[in-house]
């Protein structure tokens, strides 16, 4: 009884409070009433946004965050910015656990381990905590959307045809990944080898190396490729501290030029090796667009703007973008940049 | 004879995957990437001498990866900034000391384990490189690699300075008093101060030492390459804590020597290569590292119990 009575009294304030907020909204008739009074309510609760990424001391992500703080200005809501030091699928669930705790209301995550994550994300959504993943996404089941750089069809097939243009398209060639483990790099070389073997039957991936996401350690897995394989033509690197870190072992086994090297990464930390012909061409999306994007996804999945089945959304200055069946949120096509067009971008 | 038996069958091992490599994959000795590949090590086996030292007074420093990357990035900025090398370095290793003259406080005085010490330290100076650093790479002026000379001039001078501060730390830890302290306090601590050591002290610049190592190694690492990642002391502590576990360093104190642990960590340096020129997937890189390491510490557990009985 106690309760029902409690019950009826905040059931009572709170008509108390929300009739005059309905009475000052124009245009209203009295079925449509509770609701707008409901979305004025949630709207004017600030949202709180927990963000991951998969790294927090790599410059890839630390662009990420610069996008997704540039959102949070302009949409005015809470963030809570956090993750592992260097890439650990395990702390990465630790955080997502503290947040279920502390109840937020939107999770933005880029997943270190597609499957080991899940678990975490589905409790919270069981808890109520909306999800979206990017950069690299979770089991479909575990959120809601995913904000996808590009299709990873898309860099895989970008990479492999530029790796083709650069051999004449024959000839071997080696790639660096960073874990074996990472979800987003084991797709896109997925769609790396379909490529290759439905395109380029004279090329030949000799062998996939990961470097930890290290510099120097993509420098020393390099320097052993290139004398183990002495026909390679051409390094592959798909994650971005891998990338100069290769470029400076072809420069430093003096094969630059005869070895080509192109990867994903980013311009300030390949622009020497650009200019010297040593790596021939970087892939990249532009990076602070990709947690810009991420952010306004998770907001509008919270404010309830983003609904499951919507094929389209808008993204403040990134205007109307697509979404597709997989609920995949695409932000464009990956740009190819190189000697003559890096000094154009400031990341 | 029995005493070197650890490090004469880890040099065994080495001998074999050498042969293995000879037969199958000549080219694995081609001159110019082997010295590539064995001035890379450089800086780990910078890193295992201290761990070495720090193991046998029977302690451990897991925060060095972390002084490592702070040192580097500290180094690179002031060069970058226009500072020389040869102050640089001095630098370098008095930041990496400070550091470790932190942990030996919190270790020798307060009495706390070192496992937690250095645990608390490695988080902390690797969020203080995350929040300083924010993940940029450093971007060190023309000169600066290979000390102005030519690249094959500047590995031979890099490996031979490496291994003469090994040959001269193994020197003075078999012969001299200050050296066979270190022993002493990692047998027995309380036996050493009666016998007039001061455990206390040899703790505190072990660790001292250890920190102004990892700025000396930053620098022979950043030395390799125009570009400093700040990422690049993640992970190497637990490669230099392997090295000196696989080449004999007791991890319970008081026993190993410095050439075992540099006999360690060529063999668990060629182990990664050696799986690239036998092509061997990757997968399989960590499992084996593993197993050896697994190898040394039940044969040390093997040692112990026969040696209590």
């Amino acid at each position: 009884m106690p309760q029902t009575t409690a019950m009826k009294r905040s059931q009572f304030l709170h008509s108390l409070l929300v009739l005059p907020a309905a009475l000052l909204l124009p245009g209203c008739n009295k079925s449509e009433t509770g609701a707008s009074a409901e979305n004025a309510a949630g709207a004017g609760k600030k949202l709180t946004i927990a963000f991951m990424p998969k790294s927090k001391g790599n410059s890839y992500f630390i662009n990420c965050e610069k996008g997704a703080r540039e959102a949070v200005q302009e949409l005015g809501v809470d963030l809570l910015f956090d993750g592992p030091t260097n890439t650990d699928p395990a702390k990465q669930n630790e955080i997502v656990e503290n947040w279920i705790t502390l109840g937020v209301d939107v999770m933005a995550v880029a997943c270190e381990n597609k499957e080991g994550i899940s678990g975490a994300l589905k409790k919270a959504q069981e808890k109520g905590i909306k999800v979206v993943t990017f950069d690299s996404d979770t089991t479909p089941d575990a959120r809601s959307f995913f904000v996808s750089q590009a299709t990873a069809q898309g860099i895989g097939e970008g990479l492999m045809d530029e790796a083709a243009r650069l051999c004449g398209e024959e000839g071997e060639f080696a790639i660096i990944t960073a874990t074996l483990t990472a979800a987003n790099m084991n797709e896109w070389r997925k769609y790396i080898e379909a490529r290759l073997a439905e395109k380029y039957p004279k090329m030949k991936l000799v062998d996939t190396k990961p470097c930890d996401d290290q510099k120097d350690k993509a420098q020393q897995e390099t320097t052993n490729l290139l004398g183990a394989n002495p026909n390679l033509k051409c390094i592959m690197a798909i994650c971005s501290p891998a990338v100069p870190g290769a470029a400076e072992a072809v420069k430093q086994a003096g094969k630059a030029g005869a070895v080509k090297v192109l990867g994903l990464g980013l311009p300030s930390e390949n622009r020497a090796y650009l200019k010297d012909g040593i790596t021939q061409s970087v892939i990249l999306w532009k990076v602070a667009d990709l947690g810009y994007l991420a952010l306004h996804a998770a907001h509008a999945l919270g404010s309830g703007a983003l609904k499951a089945g919507d094929t389209s959304f808008k993204a403040g200055r990134l205007g109307e973008l697509q979404v597709d069946s997989d609920g995949a949120i695409i932000l464009g096509k990956p740009f190819v940049f190189n000697k003559e067009n890096v000094d154009q971008f400031d990341f | 004879m029995n005493r070197y038996f650890r490090e004469l069958s880890v040099a065994g091992a080495l001998v074999l995957l050498l042969g293995l490599l000879g037969v199958v994959a000549p080219q694995f000795f081609e001159l110019q990437p082997l010295l590539s590949r064995l001035t890379a090590q450089v800086p780990t086996l910078v890193l295992t001498i201290g761990i070495a030292m720090v193991m046998i007074t029977r302690q451990i420093d897991i925060s060095v990866g972390s002084q490592f990357g702070l040192c580097a990035v500290l180094a690179g900025n002031l060069l970058a900034g226009g500072l020389s090398l040869p102050l640089a370095l001095p630098l370098a290793a008095t930041a990496g000391a400070a550091m470790g003259a932190l942990n030996g406080c919190l270790v020798a005085w307060l009495g706390l384990p070192s496992i937690v010490v250095t645990l608390a330290t490695m988080v902390t100076w690797a969020e203080v490189l995350r929040l300083t650093q924010q993940g940029r790479f450093i971007n060190l002026p023309a000169g600066v690699q290979w000390l102005s000379l030519s690249q094959a001039a500047g590995q031979t001078a890099l490996l031979a300075a490496s291994l003469a501060l090994l040959a001269a730390m193994a020197w003075l830890l078999k012969n001299r008093s200050g050296g066979r302290h270190l022993y002493a306090v990692g047998s027995d601590a309380e036996a050493a101060r009666l016998s007039g050591i001061n455990p206390k002290a040899t703790t505190f610049w072990v660790f001292v030492f250890m920190g102004a190592l990892a700025g000396v190694a930053a620098v022979c690492n950043l030395v390799q390459s125009p570009q400093v990642d700040p990422k690049c002391g993640t992970g190497l502590e637990l490669k230099a804590i392997a090295a000196a576990v696989v080449g004999g360093i007791a991890v319970n104190g008081g026993r190993g020597s410095l050439w075992g642990a540099f006999v360690g960590l060529l063999l668990l340096a060629t182990i990664n290569p050696a799986l690239t020129f036998l092509h061997v997937e990757a997968y399989w890189e960590k499992a084996i590292q593993g197993l050896v390491i697994l190898l040394a510490v039940v044969a040390d557990g093997i040692r112990s119990r026969r040696n209590a009985s």
